[in-house]
């Protein structure tokens, strides 16, 4: 009898492809993972009910004391006992230096690091123990700890993240939470704009089409985006924010007014842990904590209820004890809600919209619970908001979508987000040009070229800002590099061309070429508050208990499976789409497919890796060839009549400067398809 | 494939397109491209697709908008307008410098609405400066090497005074966001 052998099918080739994903909302104020279970996005809950694990949300607060780092709850509980050592609130100081906290140090009870022109660094412990730790280190253990809970949820190593990050994050700010993921052992599939996320969630849950904002308010960061559905496709119209305006200014502005209003000062300027100041500097820091904590119970109180009582116990004795009124909290909330308001109009302009036009408003964040946002934002945009999704899942939600997405589920939605704040260099006079204007879709690339100033100038000083003023001052400055070895000529003879490159991530990469000699330089954008490559490994290094054989094992690990995820997919292709091969291609192809079979049954990770790289470049022009049948399998059917047809009689669309009564409102198919 | 913004997108190459069409012809190619649908596949794909994506986007973000389609189109006849290219006509010029006064005024005192006016004064004359592009493209497009000509330079001309009036529409926003800071 002769049996019947199927060849691997798609299906079961998309299988072996598939990773075990999951989404991560790394919060200021929580943290939660999520991640799709038979297509339905679902938070993942701790086990241990006793240590408050059985909810979704675990705080984002890591406690460093002598028996080792706790996370969550835990830390939480200890937070007012040691202000100094248990860290809140840590996504505020990410990608930041000291420079930046300027405006937000008021109740902060940390000691900080001097200044070193680099990013933020947390003194804690004391004696042998006491030690520099940075934000990305924080955040890649409260990272460790949410993705242990998924590991268990999950039933094995997690494969690939996803992670949320504020859509007004900059490129410093996203480089530090990619380089947190690496520090906690995850591979980070994508950083995801967290309202992004979200109108993902709310989007696929009501198979909603249209114009949609999302204010997202949350602990410590703002952001609002415009997106419009259309069949799978979420594409943000544009974003805008702030990200160092949250829930905790709220806090720290009813703390503050509160303290005021008592006549009491705390004083934390002392950054000292030495001797009889230390006793005073660690009570100041816990009144500073108890004050901000007790502030936030009352805001949260007040969602609820019209009125809440303020208590906070003094050190000499006395209390305050104060009752507060929702009014109250309004009118302290007011200027912060403001800032708000104008981002969000400017938001708005820029997708040249009027808020009548949208479909929607979806808030997001724990603090879009309070009725006074809540009020504010119907206000501001004329409609009352949809919040029929926890504000504080919704993001993890849409990530553990795109997640599986990544991850090569089934799922197929294609997302287009933009950068939030224009790239440019800096030029002669400290003027900034720039190359890629905020809200440009991501990935996208740019190239200028520009000429000597000098004559027998041999270097080109490259200086990357991000930002919206025309100024160098007015700018976050990314990067400065030199573009070296130009063959000494008159002034304007050298040509250097600079090309901006970001990738989905929303990170940029700067390479400048020196066009008659062919001089080139690169750089992914880091150093300024960044960590470098080598202190990543060290870190890694050090954060791992086991010798360095493991480490081994475990990139040998790695790199097998990418080995085999991409003979798979290599395999899939060929059988898919042989017509497109040509002889030679084919050959060299087969050639490093079989290679690489043989390397990866090898114990040398970088060999293997050579071989990925080997067979990429052997199918390299099958992989153009693909792309294009993709589009033209897609267009087929329809025909550049079919095009014109449809656009015959027309107005020429939209204005730079205005709005456009052409333009298309979702609830219509574009083009009458 | 390298060929024109025009070609990626699958448009007839010409001013006269309407942005639901544009939007449409973009979001049909970019679905299929986008890196994310190639996040498993070998490097060689993902890169492709990157390529292409970024192609796209840069296809879509110059076509959407009529000034830059008008620009992206005369540079493709060729043309080219410097990036402080002056407009020889002191009347236009003269025109501008006593609107951008009047603007100045109205901002240092306060009047919003005053701004406000000019700055729909303005948007009508930018959209109307946009409308003449329309015959006079199609005159750039058509087969008459005369008509064409004589339609080139008109058409620089028109888009140097847009760069003027869109310059005069950001000191308006500014004007006005410096209200609201």
């Amino acid at each position: 009898m002769l049996m019947q052998i199927a060849e691997p099918g798609e299906s079961q080739i998309k299988e072996a492809c598939r990773k075990r994903v999951v989404g991560i909302d790394l919060g200021t104020t929580n943290s939660l993972v999520a991640h799709v279970v038979d297509g339905t996005p679902t938070v993942i809950t701790g086990g241990d009910a006793t240590a408050g694990d059985d909810a979704a949300l675990v705080p984002s607060i890591v406690h460093y004391g002598a028996d080792g780092v706790v996370v969550g709850h835990r830390a939480a509980e200890l937070a007012a006992e040691h202000p100094r050592d248990t860290i809140v609130s840590v996504k505020r100081f990410v990608g930041r230096g000291l420079r930046d906290l300027a405006s937000q140090r008021a109740l902060l009870p940390y000691e900080l690091a001097p200044d070193d022109g680099r990013m933020v660094r947390f003194v804690v412990g004391a004696g042998d123990a006491r030690r520099e730790i940075t934000p990305v280190e924080v955040s890649a253990d409260i990272l460790r700890a949410v993705a242990a809970r998924a590991t268990a949820a999950v039933g094995g190593a997690i494969e690939g993240v996803v992670i949320t990050v504020p859509a007004y994050f900059d490129d410093a700010q996203r480089q530090a939470t990619r380089d947190a993921g690496r520090l906690a052992g995850l591979e980070v599939l994508r950083l995801l704009a967290e309202p992004t996320a979200a109108a993902l969630a709310y989007g696929l849950d009501r198979g909603s089409r249209g114009l949609y904002a999302v204010y997202d308010l949350g602990g410590g960061t703002f952001d609002v985006s415009i997106l419009k559905l259309v069949d799978g496709v979420f594409e943000v119209r544009a974003t805008g924010g702030d990200s160092a305006l949250g829930g905790d200014d709220l806090d720290r502005a009813i703390a503050a007014h509160l303290l005021a209003e008592a006549g009491v000062t705390i004083d934390l300027a002392a950054d000292t842990e030495a001797g009889a100041a230390a006793g005073a500097a660690l009570a100041q820091r816990r009144l500073a904590r108890r004050a901000v904590t007790a502030a936030r119970a009352v805001k949260e109180r007040l969602t609820d209820a019209d009125e809440a009582l303020f208590t906070l116990s003094l050190a000499d004795g006395r209390a305050i004890e104060r009752r507060v009124t929702r009014a109250e909290l309004a009118a302290l909330a007011r200027p912060l809600l403001d800032r708000t308001g104008r981002a969000c109009r400017r938001v708005l302009k820029d997708a040249e919209l009027d808020a009548g036009e949208l479909d929607g408003v979806i808030l997001v964040g724990g603090s879009t619970r309070s009725p006074v946002v809540r009020a504010y934002v119907a206000e501001l945009f004329g409609r009352e908001p949809l919040c029929d999704l926890d504000p504080d899942q919704v993001v993890a939600l849409g990530a553990a979508v795109q997640a599986e997405v990544l991850g090569g589920g089934e799922q197929q939605v294609v997302l287009l987000d933009v950068i939030p704040l224009s790239l440019g260099i800096e030029m002669m006079g400290g003027v900034v040009e720039k190359l890629i204007h905020r809200n440009s879709t991501i990935p996208c690339g740019a190239s200028q070229t520009f000429t000597t100033y000098a004559d027998n100038q041999t270097g080109f000083d490259i200086h990357v800002l991000q930002g919206e003023r025309e100024t160098v001052e007015g700018c976050r400055s990314l990067a400065r590099f030199v573009l070296r070895g130009i063959p000494p000529a008159v002034a304007g003879m050298a040509r250097a061309e600079i090309t901006f490159m970001i990738d989905a991530d929303g990170i940029l990469r700067v390479t400048a070429r020196e066009q008659v000699s062919g001089v080139e330089a690169s750089i992914e954008v880091k150093p300024s508050y960044g960590l470098t490559d080598e202190e990543i490994e060290q870190m890694l290094l050090d954060s791992f208990d086991h010798a360095e054989d493991d480490l081994q094992r475990r990139n040998l690990q790695i790199e097998r499976v990418e080995a085999e995820r991409i003979l798979a997919a290599t395999r899939a292709a060929i059988d898919g789409d042989d017509g497109l091969l040509t002889d030679d291609v084919r050959a060299a192809t087969e050639a490093a497919i079989v290679e690489l079979r043989r390397l990866a049954a090898g114990d040398d990770h970088l060999a293997i890796r050579a071989g990925v790289e080997a067979l990429d470049l052997a199918s390299k022009p099958f992989a153009q060839a693909r792309m294009n049948r993709v589009i033209e399998a897609a267009m087929r059917g329809r025909t550049v009549d079919d095009v014109d047809h449809s656009l015959a009689h027309v107005h020429p669309g939209d204005h730079d400067h205005d709005h456009d009564p052409d333009h298309d409102h979702a609830h219509e198919p574009p083009d009458g398809r | 494939m390298s060929g024109s913004y025009f070609e990626l997108l699958g448009l007839p190459e010409r001013f006269d397109l309407a942005r639901p069409a544009i939007e449409a012809a973009y979001l049909d190619r970019t679905r299929e491209v986008h890196p994310d649908r190639f996040a498993t596949a070998a490097a060689s794909e993902r890169v492709a697709a990157l390529q292409r994506s970024m192609q796209l986007n840069d296809a879509y973000q110059t076509l959407r908008q009529p000034v830059r389609r008008a620009e992206y189109l005369l540079n493709r006849h060729g043309v080219f307008i410097g990036d402080n290219e002056r407009l020889d006509d002191a009347a236009f010029l003269m025109e501008i410098l006593e609107l951008r006064e009047e603007l100045a005024e109205a901002r240092v005192a306060g009047k919003l609405d005053e701004v406000a006016r000019l700055q729909a004064e303005m948007r009508r004359r930018h959209r109307g400066l946009l409308d003449a592009l329309i015959p006079l493209f199609a005159a750039v497009e058509g087969d008459d090497a005369a008509g064409r000509a004589d339609a080139l330079p008109r058409v620089k001309r028109t888009l140097i005074e847009l760069r003027y009036l869109a310059r005069y529409l950001e000191e308006c926003d500014a004007a006005l966001d410096d209200e609201e800071a």
